[in-house]
């Protein structure tokens, strides 16, 4: 029984990552919900805005704690978000150390929306941002349940037409070495409009490595790519999905074939 | 009758010129085939003579530098010549076809040449007046790119030195 | 139990990874493999220095000479795309002080090449600077002087700065090419010693014709050569010195020696000589004149050619019964085959990198440059031939040059011997053009260091 329990627990592990995971209907309905269903849309809207622009400067957002309990999910009909919504009051417990943002935000909050009903599509927003916040810090044990609804993936066509793009772009340094690791990892800082804001190579060290000179020009060639193929094509909403995106340049299949 | 008779002598005189062509062309392709035998050139097409009845060249196989029958029956004449004539000194030129790389063939044609120089060490000469030198695949005398251009230039020949 | 139950539960939550909520990553596999758009920019000076320099050099426009060699170099590479003139915007005195990177974008060049030359004191005086046209910024800038006789050095000093930038490699620009010019009918070539900047230009002759030369080499360390001669009908490794043309036979002996190279310190020759029909590896200190045996087998042993650090010799040798490569110790020991596959092969050449050794192979009539691991594995083949040998790699280990002859047809004609290079990846095959038919090329190190 234990075995068995034990075993359906760990099956999300044995998912792959979720690039590969397939488009999830929750996402697309919160989508439209965000037009259609909630009347006060256009506030949302405008709320949504302000915390996003807040976004760029803090590490994490969260709602006060205050602010879960007075929600009602009566305006939007989806259980998935009533998960999410219960959820988020267990994270907030279990993150302590974000405390000051919340004491931050608390204020732009109760400035703006005083017991608005309608703030639940802010709220809606609010989560899926927590969500992709939160799980930069790898050592958390949250949304168990949630594996299954990746909302912070990108679509196989989403991500097919990133990738056509920067493919498009990039030139592969010739000269390379054929037999090393030719990987690139950046991570980018994006805006809606996919122009790039930040760029990060990760394994910086390596670019100064001796005998891995040709890291350094491989990382610059990933980077020429970006910077050429500026507006990235990103998806036209859920932005808070991909402001922060990783790409994987690896040199070694073009070489090797 | 008659007419069965004609029929038969054209059928006779084409069967024999068939035959006859065929012969021909047997005979060209043999003429090819009689000079290499076992991939050792066996014509006399490039060899000269030290005196009548001495030819002054013998012929190898591809990457070898082993002596043949023939090889060394014309080496005993090379070494009853020499005897004839004890004031002679030669140098055995030993040579490779372009079918190698360049610096192997330099060694290939030293050893061709010296297997001809032993042969004749054995027949009493003395090794004084023998000198051996490589030429590796520089010097050929066909200029040919076909098989048997290149056995043409598998060899080793004696040259009189004075 | 409960509690049990609910400690295990707690437990694997906390092993459950993040990934389903990870940043999303987007894995980038493919590119195009085009060489990389570039635009060099004519090296600016004033007219006063253009006008000295006409008379000192005889060249309208150093500064675009000087561009149109870095141009030519970097497009040989096969790496880099050298953007047409006409299409610049900017000009040349400007654009070294400070591009417009828009401009230079807007032509697609992804880095930009601008410089000036001055001349002075009878000296010039070169600056060039590299620059990044996507990110806006400078890669590389630097300053050298030189006499002016040597203003086409400048150039391949540029390219391989240009060239080690871009790629994380040292360059192979400012080298020279050594070989063998040949003329006249195949049954008698004449022969000489010839040399020439590794793009074609400056050849020089060291030798006359009169008597057969073969397979010169480089000295690493300096401008000596050595090669095999026949002078006097006796077959003999020599000595050049390229500066004063003076030529000496190594060592006294009694036999042909051949196949000569230098250690890779330059101090010694390693050689073959031939003794009663059998080639062994010997050696030589230039210095000290003391000659070792290296090997000592009733085989042919030639070929030899040393590992970068010294340690290793490479060699060809039949002792299995046919041509194979074999690699030992410096002293002749731990005599290792390292050939296995179908074929002869022959002419090794251990890469200045230590990491490959080159080979040309026969195999079903077919003649291929290839190269192999210092083990003898991961054996690929870079082209093939009707006939073609001798491989020689460039300083940096990145491209081979060699020779290739064709058939000639049924009345002996159409005999031809030439320079080819090919990359290291089996890419940008080419011809190198030579004033006469030409073998046995070897390149030399780089000659600024």
């Amino acid at each position: 029984m234990m075995l068995i329990f034990v075993a359906t627990l760990s099956l999300p592990l044995l998912i792959k990552k979720p690039i590969d995971l397939p488009p999830i209907i929750s996402v697309e309905l919160i989508q439209i919900t965000d037009q259609t269903n909630i009347p006060f849309a256009p506030k949302a809207k405008k709320i949504i805005e302000k915390v996003k622009k807040k976004q760029e400067k803090l590490v994490s957002e969260q709602a006060p704690p205050k602010k879960v309990k007075k929600e009602k999910p009566d305006a939007v009909p989806l259980p998935e978000e009533k998960n999410e919504i219960v959820k988020k009051i267990k994270e907030k417990k279990q993150n302590p150390e974000r405390i000051e943002d919340e004491v931050k935000q608390v204020s732009e909050f109760e400035k703006d929306e005083m017991f608005d009903p309608n703030s639940i599509a802010a709220l809606i927003d609010k989560s899926k941002e927590e969500q992709a916040t939160t799980t930069q810090k790898l050592d958390k044990v949250t949304q168990s349940q949630d594996s299954s609804m990746n909302l912070s993936g990108l679509t196989l066509s989403e991500e097919d037409a990133l990738k056509a793009q920067i493919f498009g772009c990039w030139s592969i340094p010739l000269g390379l070495p054929y037999n090393e690791n030719l990987l690139v990892r950046i991570k980018l800082k994006l805006k809606p409009d996919g122009s790039v804001i930040k760029t990060e190579i990760l394994d910086h060290a390596r670019m100064n490595k001796p005998g891995q000179g040709f890291y350094k020009v491989l990382a610059e060639s990933a980077l020429r790519a970006v910077q050429m193929c500026q507006p990235l094509r990103v998806p036209t909403t859920g932005y808070e999905r991909w402001k922060d995106l990783q790409l994987n340049f690896d040199a070694r299949e073009m070489l090797e074939g | 009758m008659k007419f069965s008779k004609n029929y038969k002598n054209i059928f006779l005189a084409m069967f024999l010129s068939f035959l006859l062509s065929a012969c021909a062309t047997q005979t060209s392709t043999k003429k090819i085939d009689s000079q290499i035998q076992g991939d050792v050139y066996t014509g006399t097409d490039t060899v000269e003579y030290l005196a009548d009845g001495v030819p002054d060249r013998v012929f190898f196989a591809t990457n070898e530098s082993v002596l043949t029958t023939a090889s060394r029956e014309t080496l005993r004449k090379q070494a009853a010549w020499l005897r004839k004539n004890p004031d002679v000194t030669v140098v055995l030129e030993g040579h490779a076809d372009e079918r190698g790389t360049r610096e192997y063939n330099l060694a290939l044609g030293e050893r061709r040449a010296n297997a001809a120089k032993d042969y004749l060490l054995t027949y009493g000469i003395s090794s004084s007046r023998a000198s051996v030198i490589s030429y590796g695949k520089e010097r050929p005398v066909d200029s040919g790119s076909n098989p048997l251009a290149w056995s043409k230039n598998r060899r080793s020949v004696t040259v009189k030195a004075n | 139990m409960k509690n049990k139950i609910r400690l295990l539960f707690a437990i694997l939550l906390i092993l459950f990874p993040f990934k389903s909520l990870a940043l999303i990553e987007v894995d980038i596999t493919r590119g195009n493999l085009s060489p990389l758009p570039l635009a060099v920019s004519s090296l600016s000076s004033s007219e006063n220095d253009k006008e000295a320099l006409q008379k000192e050099l005889d060249i309208k426009d150093i500064g675009l000479e000087i561009s149109k060699i870095v141009e030519n170099n970097l497009k040989k590479s096969g790496l880099f795309n050298p953007l047409s003139k006409d299409a610049f915007l900017q000009k040349p005195d400007i654009a070294h002080l400070k591009p417009r990177f828009e401009d230079w974008a807007l032509i697609k060049a992804q880095a930009l090449i601008t410089g000036k030359v001055n001349f002075q004191d009878e000296k010039l005086r070169v600056e060039f600077r590299l620059w990044d046209v996507l990110a806006g910024k400078e890669m590389l800038a630097l300053a050298f002087t030189t006499v002016p006789k040597n203003w086409r050095r400048v150039g391949h000093i540029i390219s391989d700065k240009v060239y080690e930038r871009l790629t994380g490699e040292k360059g192979y620009f400012d080298t020279r090419i050594i070989y063998v010019s040949e003329k006249g009918p195949k049954t008698q070539r004449i022969k000489k010693l010839a040399i020439m900047d590794q793009d074609g230009f400056n050849t020089k002759y060291l030798t006359l014709g009169n008597e057969l030369v073969l397979t010169p080499r480089f000295n690493p360390t300096n401008q000596m050569v050595t090669y095999l001669s026949y002078f006097k009908n006796l077959p003999r490794v020599y000595l050049l010195d390229i500066e004063t043309g003076m030529q000496e036979v190594v060592g006294d002996f009694p036999g042909m020696t051949f196949a000569p190279r230098f250690s890779p310190d330059g101090k010694k020759i390693i050689m073959s000589f031939a003794m009663d029909g059998n080639s062994d590896i010997y050696t030589m200190d230039l210095e000290n004149r003391i000659v070792e045996r290296i090997t000592n087998h009733p085989s042919i042993d030639t070929s030899p050619s040393y590992s970068p650090d010294g340690k290793y010799i490479a060699f060809n040798s039949d002792r299995s019964g046919y041509q194979q490569i074999y690699v030992m110790k410096s002293d002749g020991t731990k005599v290792k085959r390292i050939s296995f596959g179908k074929g002869l092969y022959g002419t090794p050449v251990w890469s200045p990198r230590g990491d490959l050794i080159a080979f040309t192979k026969l195999h079903k009539g077919k003649f291929y440059i290839g190269v192999m691991r210092t083990n003898g594995k991961g054996e690929r083949l870079l082209t093939e031939n009707y006939y073609q040998e001798a491989p020689s790699w460039s300083p940096n280990g990145r491209v081979l040059i060699f020779y290739r002859e064709t058939k000639t047809d049924s009345k002996g004609e159409g005999f031809s011997a030439k320079l080819w290079s090919i990359d290291l990846t089996g890419y940008n095959e080419r011809l190198v053009e030579t004033e006469t038919d030409a073998s046995d090329p070897s390149w030399s190190s780089l000659l600024s260091n």
